[in-house]
């Protein structure tokens, strides 16, 4: 079943072809083989899943269906809350964050009839784009597990790189549902800001905070996306907006696309063999028939800054008390990110939050007027060791983080849809990825393009070397 | 809250970091509009979606 994809497992659910039950177990047995090494999972309710399994099956002989996931396993950021579950955000406490109700998007996902396998593991708090984690045990990439599995949504990309849950939910404040999918060659979607509801997950920076749907394919995100999208009463920032058919969006009509490859900033000191990759993806979009330019954005520093300011400051109101009263729990860089957000004046991210307000509108306004959608670098290098995460001082740490993340952060801070896709591999066996970056609430097209792409590469096909 | 969560050898480091980002504001922020609210950005992004009809030929 590892090779299957989250649509086509449905399908054969569907078809009697597989039970939910034989599904879940199958999604069990491999946890429990591998799981040890990978370190993908924070907790896994097997006893929930089963249950849930067999009430679905039960369900499918009586012709009753749920939804387009009866049956398919998925499993979610510990960060979602979910009643009955820990919801540990990546810290020491076991039950750090509890919310009044089941995550919005956990509970619409069910609802269409997934199955919780259970929670993943990620960086504390959210904070980290390596993925390491002290207190649960650092989650390792499945193609080279000495090396960084990307975060801070890194359970859920190791999870379905490794083949261990179809499908899962990642969160991403400045990168953290991208860079995890680009370090272990999965798909990983950031929606636009206000397209997916965040009620029920741990907020990190309620400004620059976006949860959506990591997969092996653009396919079984657009998939995902189409159940978790959507208005919520319980998130007074989830946009109105009707959600379109994404999956009817999927039709490769690419011809005449105008994609712009930005050639300010994302390119600058990247590693070599990943800007090789990212031009050769944008070499094959061109063969489809998008007409590929070459492309200056407003300069990206700025958004960056002004994100990160609002971020540092957020977080370090939300997580006060655990700053305060226990701050000898917190991994020292973590701590470090927290503490400077109590030195940032109102002054300072009040102007931020109005800088990005202008930033926006004239980021929109002119590259939009220019193409349909831009293609950028993902990560700034392949997945590096994790003794290069871990080892250092704290302000060196700090400074690390900040180069990984340099290249997703401001989207967060522009609200724009971003979608990583894997093109390649590096000369040592890990990942190169590119991302895709369109309008706010064109899902669509840059689902349709990601579709595209991967209907003419294999990338995805390729699966590690995990016995 | 500030002096209890000092850390001595971070300090320094840390006051950098904060001196480099807040940089920004003051580069960027002299000249903003009496206007500009941070609600505008939400704004924006509702104003950017897509007409319908700009599918590609």
């Amino acid at each position: 079943m590892t090779d299957w994809t989250l649509e086509g497992l449905a399908a054969a659910i569907r078809a009697g072809k597989i039970s939910p039950v034989e599904a879940t177990r199958d999604c069990l047995a491999r946890i429990d083989r591998l799981d040890g090494g990978l370190r993908a999972f924070i907790a896994v309710d097997q006893a929930g899943a089963l249950e849930t399994a067999r009430r679905l099956e039960a369900e499918q002989g009586r012709g009753a269906w749920r939804g387009p996931l009866h049956g398919v396993p998925l499993a979610f950021k510990d960060l979602c809350f979910i009643r009955g579950l820990p919801t540990s955000c990546g810290t020491r406490t076991a039950e750090y964050f509890l919310a009044e109700g089941d995550c919005t998007v956990v509970a619409r996902l069910a609802a269409a009839g997934a199955v919780t396998l259970g929670k993943l593991n990620m960086s504390e708090l959210a904070m980290g784009p390596f993925g390491d984690n002290a207190h649960h045990g650092h989650a390792r990439n499945p193609w080279r597990t000495g090396h960084c599995p990307g975060g801070s949504s890194s359970g859920s990309a190791v999870a379905v790189a490794a083949g261990l849950a179809l499908g899962a939910v990642g969160s991403d404040t400045g990168g953290s549902i991208r860079l995890p999918a680009a370090a272990c060659g999965i798909v990983g979607l950031k929606p636009t800001y206000g397209r997916v509801s965040r009620a029920g997950a741990m907020p990190l920076s309620w400004s620059n905070d976006h949860v959506g749907p990591m997969a092996r394919t653009v396919r079984d995100c657009a998939l995902l996306l189409q159940v978790m999208a959507g208005p919520d009463a319980l998130d007074a920032t989830a946009s109105p907006a009707p959600v379109p058919d994404y999956v009817a969006a999927l039709d490769g009509r690419v011809a005449g696309l105008r994609v712009g490859v930005v050639e300010n900033y994302f390119f600058q000191g990247i590693d070599a063999e990943m800007e090789a990759g990212v031009r050769r993806a944008a070499d094959v979009i061109a063969q489809l028939g998008a007409r590929v330019s070459e492309l200056q954005v407003p300069d990206p520093r700025t958004m960056s800054d002004v994100t990160n300011i609002v971020s540092r400051s957020e977080a370090s109101t939300i997580h006060a008390r655990l700053l305060r009263e226990r701050p000898h729990e917190l991994q020292p860089v973590v701590r470090a990110r927290l503490e400077l957000g109590m030195h940032i004046p109102a002054y300072d991210y009040l102007q931020a939050l109005r800088l990005r307000a202008r930033l926006t509108r004239g980021f929109i306004a002119q590259v939009f007027a220019e193409v349909d959608v831009l293609v950028a670098p993902v990560i700034p290098e392949p997945a590096p060791p994790l003794a290069h995460a871990t080892l250092g001082p704290v302000h060196e740490l700090v400074a690390r983080q900040g180069r990984f993340s340099r290249l997703t952060r401001p989207f967060n801070g522009l609200g724009l849809p971003a979608l990583s896709v894997p093109c390649g591999f590096s000369s040592t066996g890990l990942p190169l990825a590119f991302q895709i970056v369109g309008r706010p609430f064109d899902e669509a097209t840059v689902l349709r393009l990601g579709d595209a792409y991967q209907h003419a590469t294999d990338w995805h096909l390729q699966r590690p070397p995990l016995s | 809250m500030k002096g209890d969560l000092e850390s001595m050898d971070e300090s320094g480091p840390r006051q950098a970091e904060e001196a480099a980002l807040l940089g920004v504001i003051e580069r960027m922020a002299g000249d903003l509009a009496l206007a500009e609210e941070p609600a505008r950005f939400i704004a924006a992004l509702e104003a950017g979606r897509p007409s319908g009809g700009d599918d590609p030929e």
